[in-house]
């Protein structure tokens, strides 16, 4: 079978996760099948990006053909770019990768839960991380930039019980989070700027000539938020607290995650776009001064450390600013090639020395349960063969003679020197390049001296009990990588050409040395480089010998998360109880201000909106009405004034009541007959619900006087004016603008017939405001069934049914239900003419006014008046289900309408009418609407009867 | 017609809020009853007015019903009133009931002592 290039790259990306996936199948206790699961997931990737340089070459495969699109609408496509640089990313990741699934066997003795859980986040990252090097797509690479924060997050809070580990987490996503999030934007910049999504086309447009590109004043901000995204990754400062925080995670994950690989993908980032940025100008500015920074700082906080892990992971803080300033210090030039010297190479050595010694920490742990430097004293007497290969990884740490370290220091040293000669105050860089050198030498003899020292004698008692662990074949893994790993520094700095076969496909700037120097070419050709590094080692070695600065100290960036955090919380809170008062009132004030502060806005933009309209469109009307609206206005007037002021609640009621009534007139005068008839009817529902619920509340004594009754009045006012004038604007502009036909008049002529807009479907009703709820807005008038559907069960919850037993009593102690006889009498008549009534008014309602909520209404008013007359046992035997079920089964019944067209192949809530003959009389209408209308009014009668019989039943007893 | 809708809108909508920030609820749900009014009768002016300016006087419109002689009136507004004053209607009702609910449980119906109040709002049936 011929693997195709994309299966491949496809295949070395996924493999990892699908392999930790398959290891969750296997039972617990199965640890060595689950090893060489995981095993495999991430030798495969190592084996077929190897097959995929060897038979293709390295960065010889167009980007084109390693594209699946994803999601293009977003300009999110799977593709895929092993270029020198990402193939070399890669290989690390997955070669660094399959060391560690040994080493967590190791590690992780055969705890099975622990393996069981680790294999597959393992993976997860390793997959993430093989995506971010390999992606093409920039999108692409945030996804999985992204991933690879979330599983370093899972790692870091892997003693899921441990506060303080699940805080670091927190403080470790919560950082390269925001630095997604920042690079997120930067791509999305850099995308605009130059009109491509994939890395290989972006870099070349930018490298090339600003003025084609579509928006180049947008690349220093894509720089300024890419450089975040990379600087947070990379733990640059200020933002390196999070990474020696991450060593709450378990020592493999510190030496993978946060030593080799994860936190290298800023470096990476920076690295890939150094050559679409050399021509911004605070570029090399930018990434030489954080870098530094970084690089002193760390290994200054690494010299005053004694923790183990503590110290590792500043000295990688140190390392990433190193490999930031050196990316920086790239945008110089020598010879006319950019002042880049064996960056990958650089890169490739820190993971040679700094992975061996987390493994080795982690080792050491195993061993003798310490893990600080000061409890190791005479460590290599007691357990020669760890202590050894810790030195041996310790003295790459210090860049000494013979290690590939060395090399790569003088390369470094090299860039500087190169670089001063553009740019004289560069000698501080080179000054903060010695003075860390000092501080990883002095690790280093500090290191030595304290393992050669003799033992204390407590001490050594302790190593020797703590030998009895119980050792199986997998325990020699707990060192076999880190060895294997060190082995490749010495050869590295021996013999250069054994690393050179392999690191030179992918190197991207070895052209100024054509090999990789050794001490000895270095001695052979001094030069300040060199001499520099004399100065390291002297100063180092002192600083190391004499009892200098030992004391541990904090770093006080570490109280940066925990500070914003907090400052987070109480700002949030200040602010929140400050809004949120859980007083009704302050809110209404706040709604409302906010409100009048729309209108203001709107009336500035628009000064048109200030302006008085033409007289005439607001008063022509015929006289009768201009007679009868005066009245209204004058009864709207009083009896809403009266509302404040008068103290009565009966009265106050029935004021409420006034105004209702004033309102169903202006709707007749404004030809609205149904609107008249509902409101009408609704406003007699309302009165006898406010009335009941008034008895049933005692009353109360008057609340002390309110205060600030005239700002409240005030403000009320202004508010009644700017709605008031808001209307008359609206309804002057109705009459007067020529503007486009209303939306009303559409509906007028489709209301009966249709046209082709409709494929000549029309409502086939004459009366336009039925059609347009029971047709054209029927979803709207099913939704409005429903909420007062749901308003009868909150009701009839909120007040539970009286029990039927307490219920007799009362009736049995008032037996006669007082009312006048001549009302009991006259039901007889009134209950069997108003449901005449109500039905005619729901058949009449698709071509007159009318309808399901009107005849519901009416039938409502007099089932509520029959209850009156008769009493509770009457009603309950005219109408002998339970209200919440007679909701339920009214709005069934609108749905199962509106619903079963859908069974003849037709769209929701479509209608059918026809004119059913008569004899002797006018054909009789027939809609189907009917049924929805049905429902309606049942649903209608059942809220306003329901709930009108609970409360007097309520206070009946 | 349309300064009288205006006028009659905005003392309902000066009243309700008045009433809305007061102390006791009872007040508060007569102000959300005037309210819907106004809110009803503010969607109503866009209509227009019920009558036309044509040449020789103002000529009245009928209703939006398609066997009247006359012109109608926009129907849209009223179709979306209609929805307005049974959605208002459930929520008045609604907001009764909890009044008597709210009542029962504190006592009182004063909105400032309310606020005040941090017992657990769990409904107890009589």
């Amino acid at each position: 079978m011929q693997l195709t290039p994309l299966a491949l790259i496809m295949m070395s990306v996924f493999a990892p996760a699908i392999a930790g996936l398959v290891t969750l199948f296997l039972p617990r206790d199965r640890t060595t099948p689950r090893t060489l699961i995981a095993l495999v997931g991430l030798a495969l990737p190592v084996a077929a990006l190897l097959y995929f340089a060897q038979t293709l070459g390295v960065g010889a495969v167009e980007p084109a053909s390693l594209t699946i699109p994803f999601v293009p609408s977003f300009n999110l496509d799977l593709a895929f770019n092993p270029d020198p640089l990402g193939m070399f990313f890669a290989l690390l990741v997955a070669g660094v990768g399959t060391l560690i699934v040994l080493y967590a066997r190791a590690y992780f003795g055969d705890d099975p839960d622990s393996l069981f859980r680790f294999y597959p986040t393992l993976g997860f990252f390793a997959t993430a991380m093989l995506g971010v090097v390999l992606a093409d797509n920039m999108l692409a690479m945030l996804l999985f930039w992204e991933l690879t924060s979330v599983s370093s997050f899972l790692l870091i809070g892997w003693e899921r019980n441990d506060r303080k580990a699940v805080r670091l987490a927190f403080q470790a996503l919560a950082v390269t989070g925001m630095g997604g999030l920042a690079l997120l934007g930067g791509i999305i910049l850099l995308a605009l700027a130059t009109g491509e999504w994939s890395f290989s086309a972006a870099i070349p447009a930018l490298a090339g000539p600003h003025e084609s590109l579509p928006a180049a004043n947008l690349i220093p901000w894509a720089f300024a938020l890419m450089f975040l995204g990379g600087a947070t990754k990379s733990a640059q400062w200020p933002f390196h607290f999070w990474l020696p925080g991450a060593m709450a995670a378990p020592t493999p994950v510190s030496a993978y995650l946060h030593s080799a690989t994860m936190v290298k993908a800023g470096v990476y980032l920076f690295g890939r776009l150094s050559p679409a940025f050399l021509g911004v100008d605070f570029w090399a500015a930018t990434l030489i001064s954080v870098g530094a920074l970084t690089m002193l700082l760390g290994a200054y906080l690494a010299l005053r450390s004694t923790e183990l892990k503590k110290i590792f992971a500043y000295t990688t803080v140190s390392q990433l600013g190193l490999f930031t300033c050196m990316f920086g210090l790239g945008a110089f030039t020598y010879h006319d090639e950019p002042n880049l010297v064996w960056p990958v190479t650089q890169i490739l050595n820190h993971a040679l020395y700094k992975a061996p010694l987390f493994l080795m920490a982690g080792a050491i742990a195993h061993a003798v349960h310490v893990k600080s430097l000061t409890g190791l004293r005479g460590f290599a007497r007691t357990n020669p063969l760890l202590a050894w290969i810790t030195l041996a990884a310790a003295y790459g740490l210090a860049a000494g003679p013979f290690t590939l370290s060395f090399a790569a220091k003088e390369a470094f040293l090299y860039q500087i020197y190169h670089a001063i000669e553009h740019e004289p105050l560069l000698w501080i860089v080179a000054g903060m390049a010695v003075l860390t050198s000092v501080c990883n030498v002095a690790i280093f003899v500090r290191f030595l001296t304290t393992f050669l020292a003799r033992p204390d004698a407590e001490h050594a008692a302790e190593h020797h009990h703590d030998h009895d662990h119980a050792h199986d074949g997998w325990s020699v893994w707990l060192w076999l990588p880190a060895l294997f790993i060190v082995a490749w520094q010495f050869a590295g700095g021996v013999a250069p050409s054994l690393i050179e076969r392999f690191i030179l496909p992918v190197e991207t700037h070895a052209l100024y040395w054509s090999h990789l120097p050794t001490v000895l070419d270095a001695i052979a050709h001094p030069s300040p480089p060199l001499a520099m590094s004399g100065v390291a080692v002297l100063l180092g070695v002192l600083v190391g010998v004499l009892p200098v600065l030992r004391r541990p100290v904090a770093d006080p960036h570490d109280s940066i998360f925990p500070a914003s955090v907090s400052f987070l919380s109480r700002t949030g809170w200040g602010v929140f109880s400050s809004i949120q008062t859980g007083n009704l009132r302050h809110y209404i004030y706040f709604t409302l201000t906010a409100f009048l502060l729309g209108m203001i806005a709107a009336a500035l933009k628009d000064p048109a909106f200030l302006e008085w309209p033409a007289l005439a469109s607001l008063w022509a009307a015929p006289t009768g009405f201009i007679i009868a609206s005066l009245c209204l206005v004058a009864l709207v007037i009083a009896a809403s004034l009266s509302l404040p002021i008068v103290n009565s609640r009966i009265v106050r009621v029935l004021m409420l009541g006034a105004v209702g009534m004033s309102v169903t007139g202006i709707y007749l005068i404004y030809e609205a007959p149904d609107l008249a008839l509902t409101q009408l009817l609704f406003e007699i529902i309302s009165i006898i619900l406010f009335l009941l619920v008034l008895r049933m509340i005692p009353e109360e004594p008057p609340l002390a006087p309110v205060t600030g009754r005239i700002g409240r009045a005030a403000f009320s006012m202004i508010v009644g004016l700017a709605i008031g004038w808001t209307v008359l604007q609206a309804g002057a502009h109705a009459d007067s603008s020529p503007g486009p036909a209303k939306l009303g008049d559409w509906f007028l002529t489709h209301a009966h017939y249709g046209s082709e807009q409709t494929n000549g479907r029309g409502g086939g009703g004459d009366n336009v405001v039925n059609v347009i709820l029971v047709d054209f807005r029927g979803y709207d008038t099913l939704g409005e069934t429903t909420v007062l559907a749901i308003a009868a069960m909150g009701i009839f919850s909120l007040i539970a049914a009286v029990p039927r037993r307490r219920r007799d009593r009362a009736h049995a102690v008032n037996p006669e239900w007082l009312t006048s006889s001549l009302l009991r009498t006259s039901m007889r008549l009134i209950l069997p003419l108003g449901l005449l009534f109500a039905a005619y008014l729901f058949f009449k309602g698709h071509n007159e006014p009318g309808g399901g909520f009107i005849a519901g209404l009416v039938a409502s008013v007099v089932l509520a008046t029959y209850r009156m007359a008769k009493g509770p046992e009457a009603l309950r035997r005219l109408l002998p289900i339970k209200p919440g079920a007679l909701a339920a089964t009214g709005l069934m019944i609108a749905l199962a309408t509106a619903v079963a067209p859908v069974a003849f192949g037709l769209p929701v809530l479509t209608s059918r009418t026809g004119d059913i003959p008569l004899a002797g009389a006018d054909p009789f209408h027939f809609s189907t609407v009917v049924f929805f209308d049905l429902g309606v009014l049942i649903v209608v009668i059942a809220v306003s009867v329901g709930v009108i019989n609970r409360l007097t039943e309520e206070l009946e007893t | 017609m349309t300064l009288l809708l205006a006028v009659i809108v905005t003392v309902i909508f000066a009243v309700g809020v008045y009433l809305l920030l007061g102390r006791e609820l009872k007040g508060m749900a007569m102000g959300i009853f005037l309210l819907s009014h106004g809110a009803n009768l503010g969607i109503l002016a866009m209509s227009g007015q019920p009558v036309r300016l044509t040449a020789t006087g103002p000529t009245p419109l009928g209703p939006p019903v398609l066997t009247e002689a006359t012109q109608p009136v926009d129907p849209l507004p009223q179709a979306l009133i209609l929805t307005a004053i049974v959605i208002s209607f459930a929520v008045t009702a609604f907001l009764l009931t909890l009044l008597v609910a709210t009542f029962r449980r504190a006592d009182h119906l004063g909105a400032d002592e309310l606020a005040n109040d941090d017992r657990p709002t769990v409904l107890t049936t009589p």
